[in-house]
Parts: structure tokens; C-alpha cells; sequence
């Protein structure tokens, strides 16, 4: 009984606790106001995330070509994955590509990210900064166009350039090599920005203080980076792995226009083949079955990197 | 002021949400308005693939709604990346509950609608109406068989383009080469592109190719080669895959001797191969008479057509455009008399065009068709369009099967792994043909 009298504020005992600033009074009518505030994201919610996840679900148990009624066929579509010959090598490029770019991400953003909190002039900091966002902020069709230009084989600039320098011309969208090499490339030039962006404000959220007071211990760069900088960064990392795995798995745009998909399936993504299946095939059930599976496969992978930042991720 | 300042809030997103609804119900109720039971509407679904199309519907319901005072159109955009995804999105808006009249399909999607039950076939209007036969009369057969399937003609075309080769007047000039002949062959073909083939900055390497195709289209891209060396890509009812024949092997091979040779360089998409054929960087590629509408507007005129070489044979491969009604309409009548609409002189005009705003396409009837050279909208060889068809009669009308789209796409991922030299040529057609013959059937 004492106790809750002492956290109660205005009795003047700061000794055993600090009640710091009085919690706010619920008012008649704060359950309206928050509920009218909240509608609008809810209702968006509903019509454009929920409801097509579970109108996808439903179809993914139905035969169905947009044109004619539907025929509901239970879990066939789901039987047809583990038949489907192409599917397995879909899932093995998009993996190879989405980790690529994962990776890409993650150390170079980083790298890069603390390379432009070292000392320089702030215009030359800021130049970088705009050249390395850039890309992150125009469209990704319009981009892989440009890409696609530059990467030709026999007239592209970039084998231009390298030919200068006794580089046979590599053909970058051609061989099945060099196809989903060229997606990364690409995809990872415009995302690496956000990348970048995220880390700065990570970097720059982490006290001066402990740097200072590491090197006056005498600590070196390469201990400060990971003794400090690190573990103080971790959550930002976390974070920046779970979104770059998400959006690298899902890239659809830079396949689709810089190789169509590929030699053969050597740059198809799983969305690109979800799509063709949709709407070249006008097979949506089977559609519906991938894109399903597909989420699952994301939200274990999401699930797995949760478990596993326990270990690695430092919140304070 | 807590107070205060939450009802302003709280009526603010009230207001914000009473104003959706009601934006939402103004919508709903103007869109009933526009598409209702009025039976003297029409709406009319097209593929939005730019300007020219929109500025195209736009002005033919325009006139029709002038020649019609007592009909309103409704012009329903659509987008997609080709004719197939187009397709697919029509089919969407369908399947929400959309029921237009008529829609814009080329002759790709003529199995596909028909297959679908989509389609009001216009037989009966041809024999009853008065003015049909005079229309008919002066469009090809080729144009009318091509939208023919199983005996239902499916719409009257409107504009159709057939398969020749561009080249760069000034690389021809700067090759000292004399314009190619019509009754050239493949291999005077193949020794003119690789005397336009060059290595202008003397690195060991070519920088300017003799011909290249469109490695995103079957249509503009070996579909001629094919048909030349007499084979097709299916069977003449489009129900069955062809494609691992001697003849198709043969034109395949041909194409990828070109760039073994070093005379094509890595095929690229259409959309590319434009902008390297202005800027000489290729010298000859092939298409039908949609390039005209990107290069005049540029200034670009140092071109002009010629047939494709001849093979085993020559044929023409073409493929058309129209509105067919659908079953869909609650006005076939009046949606007849608007796809009649779209063959009249008025509108055909529209696709001869002016030396600075041409046409994307030739017009079907014939005797609008003879204007273009006449109005002089380039090339100089412009006659050449409408006389393969009339001239040439060995026709192949594009192979397009009901499953078109992934036909489509199929066919490509196959041959860029043939072109990029990751299989033969015999294994990757056997290949090819092994994976349609679940595509293409009836």
C-alpha cells in the first residue's frame, strides 16, 4: 500500500522513484477520436492488403481464367508446384539474385555508409550522398531502359569502356552467366542508396561520447568499429536485413526489362514467373497457389532472421 | 485547449472520411451514368500503348459521335506492355463486371477472343448490310481470312501492317551499295549486310552491323525467316507446334550464322533496334509500318522499305487490328455501325497521316492505302505495303494460338538461349517444340 503511495506523484518522495511527467486522462471521446483517426489506414488496409491476401487464398483452391467461372479444384494447385519443372530453377535464380543484393546491401551500404561520416568537405559529402539516393528515387523501369541500353553486348557503352581497357565484350544480358549478374548490379545501384541513408542515421544515433572515450583508452579504428560502432548499429543492420530480403526477393522490374527473364529462366524471378502465370497463362489459380507459397517462404525466412538477431542484435 | 483542438481534429477526419464516401458514391453514380442502360451508348475498351493510340480513339469515337449526335462513346484505356498483357487486363475488367461493346484486338488476339466466348462474329451483318460488301470489296481477302477463325469472322481491320525490311538509305550510300531489289535472296541478303557491317573506330571489333531483329516479338523478328523458308511456327489451324521442321531450322540457323559472323549484333528489343538503325549503328532491320510514326516525328528520313529476301519461297507475314463486338454489347447494332465506322475513308485517313504526323499502320482499304505515296509520307517505297499483300498473295497470317501470351514468351526464352550460343540450333528448337505441344492445341 506504502509503495503505490510513494509512485504517486506530488508526495514529494523523488527518492524512490521519479513518476516523471503525469500520465494524460483518458477523456470521453478519446475511443472516437482515435477510431475516426485510424479508418482511413484501416479501410486501406482492408480493401488493398487484406482483402486481396485472402481473395488470393480462396483462388488459389479454384481453376479460374477471368473469363469463365471458376472450377473449385482443392489443393491441386498446390500439387502442381511439386510438379512443375521450372519452378525449383525460378526459385534458385531469384535466391541467387535476392542474396546477392542482400549481401551487396548490407556490407558495401555499410562500408560506404562510413566512409561518408569520415571527415570531408560538406559539399563533396552532400554530392555523394544526392549520387548514392538518386537512383533509390526514380522509377526502376525507367532505369533498367537506360541499364539496357548500356549493356548491350556488341554496342553498349560499358563494354565500350572495358574494351578500352582489353576486356573482351561480355555479354551482359545474353549469357546465362552474366544475365542475373547484371540484375544485381542494377537492382543493387538503385537500392543501395536506401541502404546508405539508413545507416547514416544509424551511425549518427550513436553518442560521440563513446568513440571519444574509446580512443582516449587507447583503442584503434578496426576496435572502435567493433567493439562500438557494431553492436550499437546491430538493430539498424537487423532492420536493413529483414527489408532487403523482403524487396530482393520480390524485384520484378530490372528481369523483366533488362532480360526478360532470361536466357532460358537464368534472371526469372519467382514474381516475374507468378506473373506470367497470371496473366499470360490466364492460369490465376496456380498463380494464386505460387504467390502464396511464396509469402510463406518470406515470412519463414523473416522468422528465422528474428531468431537468429537475438543473438546478434544489441538494443541498448 | 486539448479539448478544442481534438474536435477540430476528430471533425477534420470526419469531414476527411464523409468526403471520401461521398467522392466514392459521386464516382460510382457518374460511372453508372456514363455506361448505363442508355441503349444509344457505346464503350469501347483499347490498348493504351501511348499518345498516338489514345489521340487515335480519341478522334474516331469524336467523329462517330459527330457523323451520331444521338450516341455517346466511352473510350476505356487499358494498359499493358503488348498485346498479350492487354489482353489479360481486359480480361480483368471483364471479370469485374465491366461490359463494354467493343474492344481493340490485333490478329494475335483472334483465337484468343473467339476461344473465350467473347466475341459477337459479324457473318450475318456482312450479308445483310447493304454497304458491307462494297467495304469488303475493297479491303485484301488476306486481311478478312486473317480475322477469320473457324469460319466466324470476327471484326472488319482497320490498319494492318506486314513484314518488310528497313535500311539506312545513308549507309547504303556510304557502303557504295545500290538499294536493294525486291526479288533479292538470302543470300544476296546476307552478303549486302555484311558489306554495311563495319569497325569505324578500327578496334578489331564491329561498331556498326549489317541487320539486327527484335529479340522481345516473334512477329517482327523471325517470323519472316520462317515463313520465307516456308515453314510456320504452328500448324495452319494454329493447332498444333511446328517448330522443330527443316524448315524452321533452317531460318533460325540463318539468323544465328549472322551473328556467329559477326553481321547481327546480340538481338535487343524493338524499342532499341530503332534508336540504333537512327543512329547507324545498324543498317537494316525488320517491322511493319509502325516505325514511321517514331522516326518522321524525330526528323529521321534516310530510310525506305524493301521485301524481306527470298527463301525457299517468298510470303507475306502480316497481322491486322479491329474492333470486334462483343457479346458483352446491349447494342450490337450500333457497335456494328461503329466497326463499320472504323473502315470509312474519314478514318482510314487517319492512318495515312502527313509526311509529319503519319500513320501507324496501313490503312486495309485499298483505296485509301494508294494515297500514302501520294500525300508523300515516307519512305519513298511506300506503295510496297499495301501491293506484298495485293501483289504477293502467298500470305501467312500471324501464328497466333488462344494461349498466345505464353506461346509468345516461350518461343523468345528459347531462342535468346539458341542466340546467346548456350544450345544448337537442333537442340533447342526439339526443345522448343516439346514444351508447345502442350501450348498449341485446340
Amino acid at each position: 500500500m506504502t509503495t503505490s503511495s510513494t509512485l504517486r506523484p506530488g508526495t514529494g518522495d523523488h527518492a524512490v522513484a521519479d513518476p516523471g511527467p503525469p500520465a494524460p486522462r483518458r477523456r470521453r471521446g478519446d475511443g472516437a477520436a482515435a477510431l475516426a483517426f485510424l479508418t482511413p489506414s484501416i479501410i486501406m488496409f482492408l480493401v488493398f492488403v487484406l482483402a486481396p491476401t485472402v481473395g488470393v487464398l480462396v483462388l488459389s483452391f479454384y481453376n479460374w481464367n477471368l473469363l469463365s467461372d471458376g472450377t473449385f479444384v482443392g489443393l491441386d494447385n498446390f500439387d502442381r508446384l511439386f510438379h512443375d519443372e521450372r519452378l525449383l530453377g525460378v526459385y534458385g535464380s531469384t535466391t541467387y539474385m535476392a542474396l546477392a543484393i542482400l549481401a551487396v546491401n548490407v556490407v558495401l551500404g555499410l562500408l560506404l555508409a562510413v566512409l561518408l561520416e569520415t571527415r570531408m568537405p560538406n559539399w563533396l559529402r552532400g554530392f555523394f550522398r544526392l549520387s548514392f539516393l538518386f537512383p533509390f528515387v526514380v522509377s526502376a523501369s525507367a532505369v533498367a531502359l537506360i541499364w539496357r541500353f548500356l549493356l548491350n553486348k556488341d554496342l553498349g557503352l560499358v563494354n565500350y569502356l572495358l574494351g578500352l581497357a582489353g576486356v573482351d565484350r561480355i555479354d551482359w544480358l545474353g549469357s546465362s552467366a552474366f544475365a542475373p549478374v547484371s540484375i544485381i548490379i542494377v537492382n543493387s545501384w538503385k537500392t543501395i542508396g536506401f541502404s546508405i541513408l539508413v545507416y547514416i542515421a544509424g551511425l549518427q544515433s550513436i553518442p560521440k561520447q563513446l568513440r571519444e572515450a574509446a580512443i582516449v583508452d587507447g583503442a584503434g579504428a578496426w576496435t572502435r568499429f567493433w567493439r562500438i560502432t557494431f553492436p550499437l548499429l546491430s538493430p539498424t543492420i537487423f532492420f536493413l536485413v529483414v527489408i532487403n530480403t523482403i524487396n530482393s526477393f520480390q524485384i520484378f522490374a530490372e528481369p523483366r526489362v533488362l532480360t526478360q527473364g532470361g536466357p532460358g529462366d537464368s534472371s526469372r524471378t519467382i514474381v516475374e514467373y507468378l506473373y506470367d502465370r497470371a496473366f499470360g497463362d490466364f492460369d490465376l489459380g496456380y498463380a494464386s497457389a505460387i504467390g502464396i507459397t511464396f509469402a510463406l517462404v518470406l515470412v519463414l525466412l523473416t522468422a528465422i532472421q528474428f531468431w537468429f538477431s537475438r543473438r546478434w542484435t544489441h538494443y541498448s | 485547449m486539448n479539448i478544442p483542438r481534438r474536435r477540430v481534429a476528430l471533425a477534420c477526419a470526419v469531414t476527411a472520411l464523409a468526403a471520401t464516401a461521398l467522392a466514392g458514391c459521386a464516382s460510382g453514380s457518374d460511372t453508372s451514368s456514363s455506361s448505363g442502360n442508355n441503349n444509344k451508348a457505346l464503350e469501347i475498351v483499347y490498348w493504351n500503348y501511348g499518345p498516338a493510340a489514345e489521340s487515335g480513339n480519341k478522334s474516331t469515337a469524336d467523329a462517330f459521335m459527330a457523323s451520331h449526335p444521338d450516341v455517346k462513346v466511352t473510350l476505356t484505356p487499358v494498359t499493358g506492355e503488348n498485346w498479350g498483357t492487354y489482353y489479360a487486363n481486359v480480361a480483368t475488367l471483364i471479370a469485374s463486371g465491366k461490359r463494354p461493346d467493343l474492344m481493340v484486338i490485333s490478329g494475335e488476339g483472334a483465337q484468343f477472343v473467339h476461344s473465350n466466348n467473347l466475341v459477337q462474329p459479324i457473318n450475318q451483318y456482312l450479308e445483310k448490310d447493304a454497304g458491307a460488301k462494297a467495304i469488303t470489296a475493297d479491303i485484301a481477302q488476306g486481311l478478312i481470312d486473317g480475322f477469320t477463325v473457324k469460319g466466324d469472322v470476327i471484326t472488319l481491320t482497320y490498319g494492318w501492317n506486314d513484314m518488310v525490311v528497313y535500311y539506312n538509305t545513308d549507309a547504303f550510300t556510304k557502303a557504295g551499295l545500290e538499294p536493294p531489289s525486291a526479288d533479292w535472296t538470302w543470300d544476296d541478303f546476307k552478303a549486302t549486310a555484311k558489306k554495311l557491317t563495319a569497325d569505324t573506330n578500327n578496334d578489331g571489333k564491329p561498331d556498326q552491323y549489317g541487320f539486327t531483329w527484335a529479340s522481345n516479338e516473334i512477329f517482327p523478328g523471325i517470323m519472316p525467316w520462317v515463313a520465307n523458308a516456308g515453314g510456320n511456327l504452328t500448324s495452319d489451324d494454329v493447332c498444333a507446334a511446328t517448330v522443330d521442321t527443316p524448315q524452321v531450322n533452317k531460318a533460325v540457323t540463318f539468323l544465328n550464322d549472322l551473328i556467329k559472323e559477326g553481321i547481327a549484333p546480340a538481338p535487343m528489343p524493338m524499342s532499341d533496334v530503332f534508336t540504333r538503325f537512327q543512329n547507324g549503328q545498324v543498317a537494316m532491320f525488320g517491322a511493319g509500318r509502325w516505325p514511321i510514326a517514331t522516326f518522321l516525328p524525330a526528323g529521321f528520313k534516310a530510310f525506305d522499305i524493301q521485301l524481306y529476301p527470298k527463301g525457299d519461297t517468298y510470303k507475306t507475314v502480316f497481322g491486322g487490328a479491329g474492333y470486334p463486338i462483343l457479346k458483352s454489347s446491349q447494342n450490337p447494332d450500333l457497335a456494328w455501325e461503329y466497326q463499320k465506322f472504323t473502315v470509312s475513308d474519314e478514318i482510314e485517313k487517319q492512318y495515312v497521316g502527313t509526311p509529319d504526323k503519319p500513320g501507324d499502320s496501313i490503312p486495309s482499304r485499298r483505296s485509301v492505302a494508294e494515297t500514302i505515296s501520294k500525300v508523300g509520307v515516307p519512305p519513298a517505297n511506300s506503295d510496297l505495303y499495301y501491293n506484298s499483300i495485293d501483289k504477293y498473295p502467298t500470305l501467312v497470317p500471324y501464328p497466333a494460338p488462344a494461349k498466345y501470351s505464353t506461346f509468345e514468351s516461350t518461343v523468345l526464352r528459347h531462342l535468346q538461349q539458341i542466340f546467346a550460343a548456350e544450345t544448337s540450333v537442333p537442340d533447342g528448337l526439339k526443345s522448343l517444340q516439346s514444351e508447345l505441344s502442350g501450348i498449341v492445341t485446340c
